[in-house]
């Protein structure tokens, strides 16, 4: 029998020699042709080896298993690798795909080596469908469209201020402040650019120098002039909110 | 004019009708000390009354503060009295100069009578207003108490749920799978690293108080295990001082510090990066940091869920006293910082 040429990657180096050494074990003709720290450089390696397996750790940083998989288009037969995952083994299991479960065991790895080899002939199985729903399910690209942390200078530092902890933001001159419970600080960001790119379910302009984290609202109070007053929770400062914006208030 | 309304908000129809009452009572009562008739006293009273009312109330409503409130409107009693008199002297078609020529008396008795009784209406009206606050105070400080109970036993509750990561227990003991069979005395260290881990980190078995010194042992075994894992990408070391190790520290945080610096520090940099633990006391406070050389925070990138669960965890035991800050690291890195009463 022929060798049947393989590539390993696993950002662990212990685990990439341990499932090379269970594999040598139980399939002698397997030959690992190349070990990869994450996915990055699948097409090289394809080009370089023309592998057959790929055996891919669905965790990697940079370029992880799922995107791998993607790089790979069915060019080779992929079986993923995984430790504990309740969705991915769900996946799976509905989807007919080859994976082993770290730690490895023996007897488990012998029937996808076996399955394995009973497909070797033919075309490798579709995955795209089940590496497009895992994909969603493992690592929701959490939402990266807006705003989750503000950058702002503390004396020669900079500090990182997550938006939840902001109360508010409100333009002061060329600067904005950005008011937290433990006190404040400035950006130079302005307002107008700040409303592009923080989340708008969460921030509200309410003035046209001001815009506030709802989540920290305590209550709005009807003012004058047809202004409304915003009280904060765990802060003495109240916020106007001009006319233009009291319809955000208007009750139910 | 609009833009002045808000000088009249509060003049309600009710406090008018009050007032009135308050003018014809206030006439009744000093009817018997005067030659005047009941009307001509009305006439005056009201005429007092109504002026201070209207003054009172602009005074009330008045945005400025160099003078407190009260002074402003008691003020406006006393020239709301003047200005109501000499209305009342109009109204009744007498000549202005003669009022204050021999019928000068009578003037100041009125003037006199509407200052003392706008005082007493003044006083109630201030008093009656300051109990309102009052009592607001003391409902809004009623639900931040409530507030900051469900705090702690959220925060408490969030405790007893942080677990061991099955992902993290399982690719440890595939570690360990391999080590037994190429290298039995390192296997052996990591075991050790996994049960000192795990008799911290699980809720069970987590001693109810414990000092920083519990803390950094089990963040070390946290990185002795990462650093098996990681290989050569992981690099740690821990800078404290012996003498602080027996300072009381909340539980799991530093933990949650040192998972964040390898998980969305040093991991996802695929080069090698250095996690440093440092504590320092100094001004009564007891400063505790986690310093990573890793790919630092993207302003879009999230994570924050377990640094939001300590600063609730702070608040909850220590107020204000108690604090978290994130901050860049100078070249590339973030260094996050725990700071509690020492």
């Amino acid at each position: 029998m022929s060798r049947v040429p393989a590539v390993i990657a696993d950002d662990e180096p212990l685990l990439r020699a341990q499932l090379r050494a269970r594999l040598a074990r139980i399939w002698p003709e397997l030959d690992v042709v190349h070990e990869m720290e994450n996915g990055k450089g699948v097409e090289a390696v394809i080009g370089d080896h023309e592998p057959s397996i790929f055996f891919l750790d669905i965790h990697m940083p940079g370029v992880n298993g799922l995107e791998a998989a993607r790089a790979i288009a069915g060019r080779a037969h992929v079986v993923f690798v995984t430790a504990f995952d309740q969705y991915a083994v769900e996946a799976f299991e509905q989807g007919a795909v080859d994976y082993v479960l770290k730690p490895f065991n023996e007897e488990r790895l012998a029937i996808t080596v076996d399955r394995l080899k009973g497909r070797l002939g033919s075309q490798p199985l579709p995955i795209d469908e089940l590496v497009a729903t895992l994909a969603a399910r493992l690592a929701p690209k959490a939402n990266e469209n807006h705003l989750r942390w503000i950058k702002a200078s503390v004396g020669s530092n900079v500090r990182l201020i997550p938006v939840e902890e902001v109360l508010f933001f409100q333009s002061d001159d060329k600067y904005t402040r950005v008011v937290t419970c433990d006190g404040e600080s400035l950006i130079r960001k302005p307002i107008r650019e700040l409303l592009d790119e923080l989340d708008p379910a969460k921030f509200w302009q309410v003035h046209r120098a001001t815009i506030v984290n709802v989540d920290w609202i305590a209550s709005v109070r009807r003012g004058l002039k047809d202004q409304a007053e915003i009280s904060l929770k765990d802060c003495q400062e109240t916020l106007v909110v001009s006319r233009a914006f009291t319809h955000l208030f208007k009750q139910m | 004019m609009k833009s002045y309304a808000y000088l009249f908000e509060g003049l309600t129809t009710r406090r008018v009708l009050v007032v009135t009452a308050i003018c014809a009572i206030a006439a009744a009562m000093v009817v018997r000390s005067f030659l005047n008739t009941y009307p001509d006293l009305l006439v005056s009273a009201l005429c007092v009354g109504y002026t201070s009312m209207l003054l009172f109330t602009m005074a009330g409503n008045m945005r400025q503060s160099r003078l407190p409130r009260e002074v402003v409107q008691v003020g406006a009693i006393v020239v709301g009295s003047f200005v109501g008199t000499v209305l009342a002297g109009i109204v009744k078609g007498r000549d202005i100069r003669h009022m204050f020529g021999e019928r000068l008396e009578g003037v100041s008795i009125t003037m006199g009578l509407g200052i003392g009784f706008g005082c007493v209406v003044v006083a109630w009206y201030i008093l009656r207003e300051k109990h309102a606050r009052e009592r607001e105070r003391m409902m809004r400080a009623e639900a931040e108490r409530h507030q900051l109970e469900k705090n702690v036993l959220e925060a408490r509750l969030a405790l007893m749920q942080a677990q061991v990561e099955p992902h993290f227990l399982f690719n440890t003991l595939a570690n360990v799978q391999h080590l037994v069979e190429t290298d039995p005395p390192e296997a052996s260290r990591v075991l050790d690293s996994l049960i000192k881990y795990l008799r911290a980190a699980l809720p069970q078995m987590r001693e109810s108080t414990t000092n920083l010194g519990r803390e950094l042992e089990m963040a070390r075994a946290f990185l002795e295990i990462n650093r098996v894992r990681m290989g050569s990408r992981l690099q740690f070391a821990i800078e404290v001082p012996e003498t602080l190790k027996t300072h009381a520290f909340p539980p799991m945080m530093l933990i949650s510090l040192v998972e964040n610096a390898v998980k969305h520090g040093v991991d996802p940099c695929c080069d090698c990066g250095t996690i440093t633990i440092r504590a320092r006391e100094d001004e009564g406070r007891l400063r505790v940091s986690v310093e990573d050389t890793g790919e630092g925070i993207k302003p879009k990138k999230g994570g924050g869920v377990g640094l939001s669960n300590i600063r609730e965890r702070l608040k909850a035991l220590y107020g204000t006293s108690a604090r978290l800050v994130i901050e860049e690291r100078e070249p590339r890195g973030v260094v996050a910082s725990i700071e509690v009463p020492a």
